[in-house]
């Protein structure tokens, strides 16, 4: 809850990853049934939502269900199906490498793939894509190797995220209870929740908030950033949190300051980490922060595409997961459960 | 799977392929759905508990007498906090439990001791008291990932460690806390399960039923029968067994719903004597008052705060 002293580096709490297992049972179909040993790398989707659960201190996940993937069957029907997002299913972009063995596993170039995706964001944000269409600034990378004879599954995930160096300093960070006016927390309290509830909007992460003199308050696409200009009106870049933290944003703001300062060349950055209770908006959740920016090296110049980091950890430690299906895949010890 | 469940589910299987989705509502006298009260329950579950939506499932197991976006209900990555009011002194009960964590480890976790039998007030049939959620509540064990058992097919993980080129140093990056911290009894890690919990509509008892998808600490699946660990151990391989799930793949927890009828009855009579009129649109969140006696640490009680139906006083 305490305020940050100014001048403290802004750490961001990484993302994390969650895979059920639909998503492991399609991966093997696809593998067996139409995949093969073609190992080229297929776009998914992951899906996340704003934390719900602060109180409890449960972050959210970005998410892998069966639906992640394209159905084995050629019909295109349940990618249609997801072709519009919820609001409790955010979506994500993301690119699996599923390679055929676990030495081409451990052998992937990870820091050259992760320079990839974050080629791809950096490419977005200097088009103006990502202003357009703010679901394509988070990105995610999965390494995996499905060993279908033990129905052993070794996986890898990355955020890419580029990287302000030096880092932006933080100079606030406090519920947003405590930075509004009742009358301002109430009215974005209710302009959140008509953007969570309207099926346009539910799934679109990043947001302006724009609060008017009379306290009242309108949330709008990062699109609409020019036309907020000028009528003296607070103005706060959005976004989905995933992280319950009181002390640190998540992940996704990495990227927001990334094009907050490379398209409008804004270097004092009010951002709002919108968080949820139990599916409504909770201004007491939500963070509201002011983030400092030093121009980052080599920036100015068009073709350098920044420094990325993204690697997710398994419990502190740079190794890969792993998960062992046997028991609900394997056909000899279901047929001994089932006995 | 025992035989008689089999063949119980066999008999099962082929009454609900020969005898069509009720249609006529029997929630009053009954405490049954029709499929077209389940659609309408569910329907007000998603929009009062937004945390919650329907969902297709995979396409080959989609039942025709439900629409196919809305299959099942779901809400994910609920908090089973702790399982217990006092996790200390239930370590020391369940014979410490640790983390894998030695210097050449593997990034295992394993669990030892047993769960210790305690068990909530109510039975079978709980009573209107016994649905409060119970503060007591029963278990304890660190969970396991799947296949633990197969310790000896496990690369050494150790020799494929990345050099520290990979993961670079970023000043702005959160070392994770709670994910290195080995101290059980230290505060800022709760041993946080979360839960994937489902609501299906199952034709042949025409009530809704529950499945629990578990997960560790750090989003690795849990075992099903890690499950039964963070349900009220009266119920526990009773009421709760372990099955394949009707729109998902594996094998799931879930509460039997043989007895959800009669219970459900019991209740909305209650509510009945007390002079609240019932409707079946709030009929789910009495079912999920009625789970929550079943399950008492997963944490969707926010549902106990909606008025139950209107009150003729």
């Amino acid at each position: 809850m305490a305020e940050k002293g100014s001048g403290s580096i802004l750490q961001f709490s990484p993302f994390q990853s969650s895979v059920d297992e639909g998503f492991w049972h399609r991966l093997s179909s696809l593998k067996l049934n139409k995949l093969g040993i073609d190992d080229s790398p297929i776009p998914i989707t992951g899906f996340y939502a704003p934390c719900s659960y602060s109180q409890s201190r449960v972050s959210n996940y970005l998410t892998l269900i069966m639906e992640s993937l394209p159905s084995d069957s050629d019909e295109q029907s349940s990618m249609a199906a997801i072709s519009h997002g919820s609001r409790n299913r955010c979506f994500v972009p993301g690119i699996l490498y599923n390679t055929n063995t676990l030495e081409s596993f451990h052998a992937i170039d990870k820091q050259s793939l992760l320079k990839e995706e974050a080629k791809k964001i950096w490419e977005d944000i200097r088009s103006g894509k990502a202003v357009d269409d703010s679901k394509i600034l988070s990105r995610f990378l999965l390494i995996s190797f499905a060993d279908l004879k033990k129905w052993n599954f070794h996986y890898w995930f990355a955020f890419p995220a580029l990287v302000l160096d030096p880092p932006a300093t933080l100079v606030d960070l406090r519920p947003a209870s405590q930075w509004f006016s009742l009358q301002e927390a109430e009215s974005v309290s209710a302009a959140c929740n008509e953007w969570r509830n309207s099926s346009l909007t539910a799934d679109v992460p990043f947001f302006l908030v724009s609060i008017a003199a009379d306290s009242h308050a309108t949330i709008r696409h990062l699109k609409d950033w020019e036309a907020c200009q000028g009528d003296g009106q607070k103005l706060l870049f959005g976004f989905y949190d995933p992280c319950h933290l009181q002390n640190n944003p998540g992940w996704p703001l990495r990227n927001l300051l990334a094009l907050v300062f490379s398209r409008w060349n804004i270097k004092s950055v009010r951002f709002l980490c919108y968080k949820e209770n139990r599916g409504f908006a909770d201004m007491g959740l939500s963070l509201i922060g002011e983030a400092l920016i030093t121009v980052p090296q080599g920036w100015k110049e068009l073709q350098g595409v920044p420094n990325a980091v993204g690697w997710e950890l398994n419990n502190g430690r740079k190794i890969s997961r792993r998960i062992s299906l046997a028991k609900s895949m394997d056909p000899t010890r279901l047929a001994i459960s089932a006995a | 799977m025992v035989l008689s469940q089999k063949l119980h589910e066999a008999f099962k299987g082929t009454v609900e392929r020969i005898t069509g989705p009720r249609t006529v509502s029997a929630f009053r006298e009954k405490g049954v759905l029709s499929v077209s009260e389940f659609i309408l329950a569910g329907d007000n579950l998603v929009s009062k508990c937004p945390t919650w939506s329907w969902e297709s499932g995979e396409p080959s197991k989609r039942k025709s007498y439900l629409p196919s976006e809305k299959q099942f209900l779901i809400t994910r990555n609920v908090p089973c906090l702790k399982r217990a009011a006092s996790i200390e002194e239930e370590y020391e009960d369940a014979g410490g439990e640790i983390l894998v964590d030695n210097e050449d480890n593997d990034g295992w976790l394993a669990t030892h001791g047993k769960p210790k039998d305690k068990c909530d007030e109510d039975d079978n049939l709980p009573s209107m008291e016994a649905l409060e959620i119970s503060k007591k509540s029963t278990v304890m064990s660190i969970s396991n990932h799947f296949g633990g058992e197969d310790e000896e097919d496990i690369p050494d993980m150790a020799e494929y460690d990345e050099p520290d080129s990979l993961i670079e140093t970023d000043p702005a990056t959160l070392q994770s806390t709670y994910l290195v911290v080995h101290e059980p009894d230290d505060d800022n890690i709760l041993r946080t399960r979360t839960y994937d919990v489902s609501i299906t509509y199952d034709k042949y008892y025409q009530t809704p039923r529950v499945w629990l998808t578990g997960y560790d600490e750090s989003r690795m699946l849990l075992q099903p029968e890690y499950v039964l660990e963070d349900v009220s151990q009266d119920h526990a391989r009773k009421t709760v067994t372990i099955e394949d799930h009707p729109h998902l793949p594996g094998k799931h927890a879930s509460i039997h719903p043989c007895r959800h009828g009669a219970v459900m009855k019991k209740i909305i009579d209650v509510l009945v004597s007390r002079g609240v009129e019932p409707e079946v649109d709030k009929y789910l969140f009495l079912f999920l008052k009625f789970v929550a006696s079943v399950i008492p640490t997963i944490e969707y009680d926010y549902t106990m705060d909606f008025d139950l139906g209107s009150s003729s006083s």
